[in-house]
């Protein structure tokens, strides 16, 4: 199916590809459908990718693999969230985190209390609050990505 | 909204399988019980709204995607 989005025109998209979130995510509970787009040009899948509404070209948010920046990330959600998610198990969810990037792209953070789990045998997804008490919805991530390595001054 | 008033140790039922109990008062304060099935989601709405609204803010980033990109790249 054809699918306009946000950041990468209009893409041809396999029907496979559909992610299906029952309960929608926080803010956009209406919007059920979902895709995760992400750059092919890159040798390996890349960190960041988006993940981009079927039905409203515009709702995209940046998503990426927690453990980059929080290599002992380790969620905690009630199994019974996850039962909507259809079976699972280890090998088939997969755990993103949005990406908040403003304008001072130095204070761009990630919502370590309320994740994307995506069960990929499936196809469900769903935005869960997970018990942690010291994870934070605003944990800054910028140092972390930039910090120590050259190409710091590019930014 | 409906408004109900409720003594101490008194409960609501929400349907048939969540149950709201008073458990104590003191001051401004009330704490609150909730009895419902694991698959209910339980915030407290401060919460419920901050990750509304970091959601929000995570679709009007004014960023590039290509800027986006290059801090991950590094």
């Amino acid at each position: 199916m054809l699918v306009k989005t946000r950041y990468f025109g209009e893409v041809d998209l396999d029907d496979d590809k559909v992610i299906t979130f029952d309960s929608g995510i926080f803010g956009f509970e209406e919007y059920k459908r979902y895709a995760l787009l992400f750059n092919s040009d890159a040798e390996n899948r890349p960190t960041i990718s988006w993940l981009q509404s079927i039905d409203e070209e515009s709702l995209a948010l940046p998503v990426m693999i927690p453990t980059v920046v929080m290599p002992e990330y380790n969620p905690i959600v009630e199994d019974e969230l996850l039962k909507n998610l259809g079976e699972y198990d280890d090998n088939t969810l997969s755990v993103l985190v949005t990406v908040t990037v403003p304008k001072e792209i130095e204070n761009m953070t990630v919502n370590l209390k309320a994740p994307i789990v995506i069960n990929t045998a499936t196809m469900k997804g769903s935005q869960v609050v997970v018990e942690n008490a010291d994870y934070e919805i605003k944990f800054p991530v910028f140092e972390i990505l930039t910090g120590g390595k050259k190409g710091k001054e590019e930014i | 909204m409906l408004a109900l008033s409720r003594r101490i140790n008194e409960s609501i039922m929400l349907g048939n399988d969540i149950e709201i109990s008073i458990l104590e008062i003191k001051g401004e304060q009330v704490k609150i019980g909730i009895k419902a099935p694991n698959s209910v989601p339980v915030y407290r709405k401060e919460i419920f709204l901050q990750i509304q609204e970091e959601n929000k803010k995570a679709v009007a980033s004014e960023q590039t995607k290509e800027s986006i990109e290059q801090l991950f790249k590094l």
